[in-house]
């Protein structure tokens, strides 16, 4: 009875993971990207790697305000920090609604002269965030329930593998390169599973969390009669209650230094002020409210703190509390704040991204898994499939080479659009996303036109290099480039060309072991299982 | 402090792998009496509870515990890709945590 329900577990486990794999590995991969997602844009943007900030910005893009949009209701301006080199501003026109987004006027300024500046038309690291919960070129709502039944799908996954595994702590440390195909792609399924599994099962359930109101909408609609907007209202994810109206009279704007130095001593921990919004500039009634650049708090972002000023008079005001959360909201709250990470700083986001990096090898090796035992047990040990193979397996394998390959090929290929396309371009930011595409679909074609071990070796080859060369492009293109970057401890755009290397190189050296055949192991004649057996392994 | 508790719950998860009789033989080449394995694993757990402090002084539980489980995940992945590799490197690595993991401010 239980090795019965153990192995309809493992049934469960294998075909929930690999029929929506192909597309949790795309979601995973991107997601992790996304972590950075700031920092992709600022490299795609080289238009923005002369920016450099001192400690008079904040006051030249106030005046920088005054001189563009002298007549708005509010201006946002979001200082340069970490994650970005030059000054993003916004502001609502005196005519707009104050909640029409769309209104928005927005500009970037150079933070070193308050220029404005003109990046490229990109969408960045914007379009692999939005990739991952919402695809691309289809309605919006479809896309998210493709990828929530994923995400389930996802979840059924992990719940039945720890249930197969069994042994997670006696095989904690277990990897074994040198084994059979068989054994070391199941440990290396396995190890990415288990040491990073908080974070698998973090990032799965407050993914399913974040989709709950679309996936599970009934208990609002029963509380509210119905009406959705009423319910986002009362729990708060439309806050921000409309700004006064502009006074008649006119009044000069206090200067900001010394607010900010207030604010700046006050948040020292905290990365300083990180943005400033004026509302009613100009007028007797404006006002200044500061934020900090990190926030302490997972779930409600930097909503908790702000300071206040008069905006004519300097003074100090009070802010009004924040409401206190229901403990069910502060929990999923949290819980949606961990999969954002918006709240972590450099050391934290790094964490993230390496769980992330962790669960793309879990489902790609899965996936490669899957097809690797499928092998192993028609009979011998026929790692590459050069035997007559059913067709099942042939497209599981041509599909793993154009998604676990592919994919990375055809992210480097949108970042070299970046750098090729020309800047004055027109509809740019979706030629770029029409290269992504592209370079997949030509992935997608070129596996089932090769045998397995070549397409393997040469997708890899391709993304290995496309990857390592990023670095370089980015010397031949833009100014942010190692040379300048090292030198001046810019980890930002450093950062990118660092990680784009090291890819580059841990591609090329998948890409050398499947040439050097280093991947099919030991020749060692590999039993034959009944289907969806449970892999046990000699002690 | 982030890199103090790394360093703790390196050499931590290392007592606890040379705990277990298959890690032991890929470093020593032999197996552990009952009493070495059982104080390894004692001194990998107590490791591992070391490890969270400094986190949660630093982040707070908050951020402090998903942190936390994030600094294990990196440390055990080394230790798993390093014990096949360079069995006698993550041997030494152990104690050269340890000896860093009081100065955070050597480590940044």
């Amino acid at each position: 009875m239980k090795d019965g329900f153990r192995q309809s577990m493992a049934w469960l486990h294998s075909w929930s993971g690999l029929l929506l794999g192909w597309l949790l590995f795309a979601v995973f991969l991107t997601g992790t990207i996304a972590y950075f997602r700031q920092e992709v844009t600022v490299w795609m943007q080289p238009e923005l790697h002369g920016s450099i900030p001192d400690a008079g910005t904040a006051e030249r893009a106030v005046e920088r305000m005054s001189q563009l949009a002298p007549d708005a209701a509010q201006w946002t301006i979001a200082l340069p920090g970490e994650r970005s080199p030059a000054v993003s501003v916004s502001w609502r026109p005196a005519d707009a609604k104050p909640n029409d987004r769309a209104a928005l006027k927005r500009a970037t300024l150079d933070a070193g002269t308050g220029a404005v500046l003109e990046p490229r038309e990109t969408a960045g690291g914007n379009f692999l965030y939005r990739f991952h919960f919402e695809l691309y070129g289809m309605p919006r709502e479809i896309a998210r329930w493709i990828v929530g039944i994923a995400t389930m799908a996802m979840l059924v996954a992990i719940v039945s593998g720890i249930i197969t595994h069994r042994r997670i702590f006696k095989d904690l440390f277990t990897f074994r390169p040198e084994k059979a195909a068989l054994r070391s792609w199941m440990d290396g399924h396995v190890a990415a599973a288990v040491l990073a599994l908080p974070f698998h099962l973090m990032i799965t359930y407050s993914g399913l969390l974040l989709f709950m109101t679309m996936l599970m909408p009934w208990a609002v609609d029963l509380a509210y009669d119905g009406n959705r907007q009423a319910y986002f209202a009362e729990s708060g994810f439309r806050r921000a209650p409309p700004p006064p109206r502009p006074a008649p009279q006119a009044a000069p704007l206090t200067p900001v230094a010394p607010l900010l130095a207030e604010a700046d001593r006050r948040w020292a921990d905290r990365g300083g002020v990180g943005s400033l919004t004026v509302t009613n500039p100009g007028r007797a009634n404006a006002t200044i409210e500061l934020r900090p650049a990190e926030s302490d708090s997972i779930g409600r972002g930097a909503a908790t703190e702000r300071l206040l000023f008069d905006g004519v008079t300097g003074r100090a005001q009070e802010v009004p509390a924040a409401d206190p959360q229901p403990a069910a909201m502060a929990t999923g709250n949290y819980l949606m704040g961990l999969h954002l990470a918006r709240f972590a700083g450099p050391g934290m986001r790094w964490l993230f991204f390496v769980s992330g990096v962790a669960g793309t090898v879990m489902v790609g090796s899965g996936l490669i898994f899957w097809v690797v035992k499928r092998r192993s047990q028609r009979g011998r040990a026929d790692t590459w499939g050069n035997g007559p193979e059913p067709f099942g397996h042939r497209l599981a394998d041509r599909l793993n080479i154009g998604v676990v390959a592919g994919l990375p090929l055809a992210v480097a290929a949108y970042f070299w659009a970046n750098r090729l396309l020309p800047a004055g371009l027109g509809e740019r930011a979706g030629w770029e996303i029409e290269v992504f595409f592209l370079a997949w679909a030509a992935a997608l074609l070129h596996a089932p036109l090769r045998p397995s071990r070549r397409g393997w070796a040469e997708q890899l080859w391709a993304g290995a290099a496309l990857f390592a060369l990023l670095p370089v492009l980015n010397l031949a293109t833009a100014p942010g480039h190692l040379g300048n970057s090292l030198p001046a401890g810019n980890w930002l755009l450093a950062g990118f060309d660092l990680t784009a290397l090291a890819v580059g190189l841990l591609l090329g050296f998948a890409a050398r072991k499947v040439g050097r055949n280093a991947f099919a192991g030991k020749t060692v004649p590999a039993p034959v299982l009944p289907a969806g057996a449970v892999v046990e392994e000699p002690t | 402090m982030i890199l103090s508790s790394l360093c703790v719950a390196y050499a931590g998860l290392l007592a606890l792998a040379l705990a277990m009789d298959r890690h032991h033989e890929q470093v020593f080449a032999r197996r552990p009496s009952a009493r070495t394995s059982r104080l390894l694993g004692w001194a990998g757990w107590l490791g591992l509870t070391l490890s969270l402090p400094p986190t949660v002084t630093a982040w707070g539980w908050a951020i402090g515990i998903p942190a936390w489980l994030g600094l294990l995940t990196v440390a055990a992945a080394a230790l798993v890709l390093l014990l096949p590799h360079a069995p006698r490197a993550a041997l030494r690595l152990g104690p050269a945590a340890l000896l860093c993991a009081p100065f955070p401010a050597l480590l940044g």
